[in-house]
C-alpha cells in the first residue's frame, strides 16, 4: 500500500503553465509562497534556507538534490546551482553541506513520521507527495531471499517538481487521430527529465475534453496512476485537471488496475505512465482485446532504443502501437523531436 | 462550633484519604486503557499502514479522557511538522498532570517514542509489543497493590482526622 495523506497534509500549491506562459506565477511573490510551501518538507535548515531564496524562481526550478556530504543543489532546466546557508546562489565549495540528518528530518516529515507506511513505495526507490510531486530515494537496499525489503541508511533524496504545462499537447493530437476520430495507440518516450509525465497530463486533459476545431470528441479516459504523480489525488480530488471525462485509479499497480477499470468504468482509453514492468505488459495486451486504446509512457531515448528493452520490444514488434512520440531536452523539456507512424515508419 | 470544626477537620481528612485512594485506583485502569490504545495502534500500523497522525485519531475516538487528549495533542504535534518522537515525548510532559500514573508508567510509555514511526512495520510491532508486555505485567502489579492501598487510605484519611481532633481536643 502506498503512503496516502489523508488528514495531516495541506493542499499544496500547485504549478500550472499555459504556452504561452503565464505572467501571474512568474511574479516574485508567487514564487515566495511556493517556495515556502515547499520548505515545509524539510527540516530547519533546509526549511529557512528554501524560504530565503530569491536568486531562484521557483518556476523554473525542476529538481532539489540532497546528498549526505555534498553541496545542497537545486536543478533548473539548464543549470545546477548550489545553495549557501543563507539560501544564496554560491560556488560549490562555499555550499550547504547537506548533513544524514536532514536526510533523516526530510523523510520523517515526508511520511509524516510513518515509514511503515510507505515501505511499498520505498521499495521501488521512490515517495509521492501531495500535488504530484516525486521524492526518489536511494540508500542501502535491504534484501531478502532476493527481494528488495526496504532501504536504510538514506543517503540522498531528489525532489523533483510535477508541472502541469496546459497546452503543449495541442500541437501533437491531430497527428495521433486516426480520419474516423479514434485516437491511435500510442506510446511517449523520452530520456527521464525531458517532460514525458507533463505531457501525458496534458494530452489526458486534452483527450478527455475534446477540441471542436479538429472535430476530436471528448472521451472517457481511465487514468492508471500508479505512483500517485498524475492526477496528484489528494482526498479523492486530483490536484491536476484532467479533464472532465477522466477516472482516476489512484495508488494501484498498473497490472491488476488494467483489468479493473475496464470493468468499472468502461473507459475509451486507458493512461499509464512509465510502462516497464513484464505484468504491466501482459495486462496491457489483455486490455487490448477488450478495445479500449492506450496512451502510456517509457523511458528510451530513440525506437531503436525502445527496441532493445526486453519489456517494450514485444509490444513494438507485434505492432501494438501505432503512434510513437519522441521527447527530448534539445530544447529544453517537452521538446518533440517527432511523431511516427508505427504502421508506415513514416515521421508525420 | 467546637463540634463543627471538630466535623470539618475529619470531613477534610477523609476526602483526602478518599482523593488518594481514588487515584490509586485509578492507575490500574489507565494503563489498562493504555494498553487498548497500544494494541489499536499497533494493528493500525500493521494492518493499516495507517499514517501516525491518523492512526492517532483513530485510537483518540476509541478511548476515554485521559488518553483522549493524549491522543489527540499527539495528532495535533504531527500535523504541525514535529517528529513522532519528540511528539511523543513533550506530549508526555504536558499531559501528565491529567492522569494518576507513576513516574515508572511514565518511563515505560516513553519508550514507545524512541523510533516510533522511523523502521518498518514488523520493527514497529516487536516495539509495540515490548512495551505492551511491560505494561501487562505493571498493570497486574498495580492492581493487586492498589486492592490493598485504597482500602487502607480511604480508612487512614478519616481516622487520622480523628486522631487529630483527640489530639486537639
Amino acid at each position: 500500500m502506498s503512503l496516502h495523506y489523508t488528514l495531516s497534509v495541506i493542499r499544496a500549491p500547485k504549478v500550472t503553465l499555459t504556452i504561452p506562459a503565464e505572467e501571474s506565477l512568474s511574479g516574485p511573490d508567487q514564487s515566495t509562497v511556493l517556495w515556502a510551501d515547499m520548505a515545509r518538507w524539510f527540516g530547519e535548515e533546509i526549511r529557512s534556507m528554501l524560504e530565503n531564496i530569491k536568486a531562484v524562481p521557483y518556476r523554473e526550478v525542476e529538481e532539489l538534490r540532497l546528498r549526505v556530504g555534498q553541496p545542497f543543489m537545486v536543478r533548473t532546466s539548464d543549470r545546477d546551482l548550489f545553495i549557501n546557508q543563507e539560501g544564496g546562489v554560491t560556488s560549490p565549495e562555499k555550499a550547504y553541506l547537506v548533513r544524514r540528518e536532514d536526510l533523516i528530518c526530510a523523510l520523517e516529515r515526508m511520511t509524516q513520521s510513518s515509514v511503515y507506511a510507505a515501505e511499498e513505495d520505498l521499495k521501488q526507490g521512490y515517495l509521492t507527495l501531495p500535488g504530484g510531486n516525486r521524492v526518489g530515494v536511494t540508500g542501502e537496499a535491504v534484501i531478502l531471499r532476493g527481494q528488495i525489503q526496504t532501504l536504510k541508511h538514506v543517503s540522498a533524496l531528489n525532489l523533483r517538481i510535477a508541472r502541469e504545462i496546459q497546452g503543449q499537447g495541442l500541437n501533437i493530437i491531430p497527428l495521433l487521430i486516426r480520419a474516423d476520430g479514434m485516437f491511435c495507440h500510442t506510446l511517449l518516450i523520452s530520456p527521464p527529465r525531458a517532460g514525458k509525465t507533463t505531457l501525458l497530463r496534458d494530452l489526458i486533459r486534452i483527450i478527455s475534453n475534446g477540441v471542436p476545431k479538429i472535430r476530436l470528441k471528448g472521451q472517457t479516459v481511465g487514468v492508471l496512476d500508479e505512483r500517485g504523480e498524475l492526477a496528484g489525488m489528494w482526498q479523492g480530488e486530483p490536484t491536476y485537471n484532467l479533464g472532465y471525462r477522466t477516472d482516476v485509479l489512484d495508488g494501484c499497480p498498473k497490472a491488476s488496475g488494467m483489468n479493473m477499470i475496464v470493468r468499472s468504468m468502461a473507459p475509451q482509453v486507458i493512461a499509464m505512465d512509465e510502462l516497464g514492468h513484464a505484468d504491466d505488459v501482459t495486462a496491457l495486451l489483455d486490455a487490448l482485446r477488450t478495445g479500449v486504446r492506450i496512451l502510456c509512457t517509457a523511458h528510451a531515448s530513440s525506437l531503436e532504443e525502445a527496441l532493445l528493452r526486453p519489456t517494450l520490444a514485444p509490444l513494438l514488434e507485434q505492432g501494438v502501437f501505432e503512434r510513437l512520440v519522441v521527447l527530448s531536452r534539445k530544447q529544453g523539456p517537452g521538446t518533440i523531436d517527432g511523431v511516427y507512424d508505427l504502421k508506415t515508419g513514416r515521421i508525420l | 462550633m467546637q463540634i463543627m470544626g471538630c466535623v470539618a477537620l475529619i470531613a477534610g481528612c477523609g476526602s483526602l484519604g478518599l482523593w488518594l485512594a481514588h487515584r490509586i485506583r485509578q492507575r490500574p485502569v489507565e494503563l489498562r486503557e493504555c494498553l487498548m490504545a497500544l494494541a489499536l495502534l499497533d494493528t493500525e500500523i500493521v494492518w493499516g499502514s495507517t499514517p501516525l497522525p491518523e492512526a492517532f485519531s483513530l485510537v483518540k475516538e476509541r478511548t476515554d479522557q485521559p488518553w483522549q487528549g493524549f491522543f489527540a495533542q499527539l495528532q495535533e504535534r504531527l500535523q504541525r511538522g514535529d517528529s513522532a518522537s519528540s511528539a511523543w515525548k513533550a506530549t508526555i510532559l504536558t499531559q501528565n498532570r491529567h492522569f494518576c500514573l507513576k513516574q515508572e508508567d511514565w518511563q515505560v510509555i516513553g519508550d514507545v517514542g524512541k523510533g516510533l514511526g522511523r523502521s518498518d512495520s514488523h520493527e514497529q510491532h516487536k516495539q509495540l509489543e515490548l512495551v505492551q508486555r511491560q505494561l501487562t505485567l505493571m498493570k497486574d502489579q498495580a492492581g493487586i497493590w492498589s486492592d490493598k492501598q485504597a482500602k487502607m487510605w480511604s480508612y487512614l484519611g478519616f481516622l487520622s482526622g480523628i486522631a487529630v481532633v483527640l489530639i486537639l481536643i
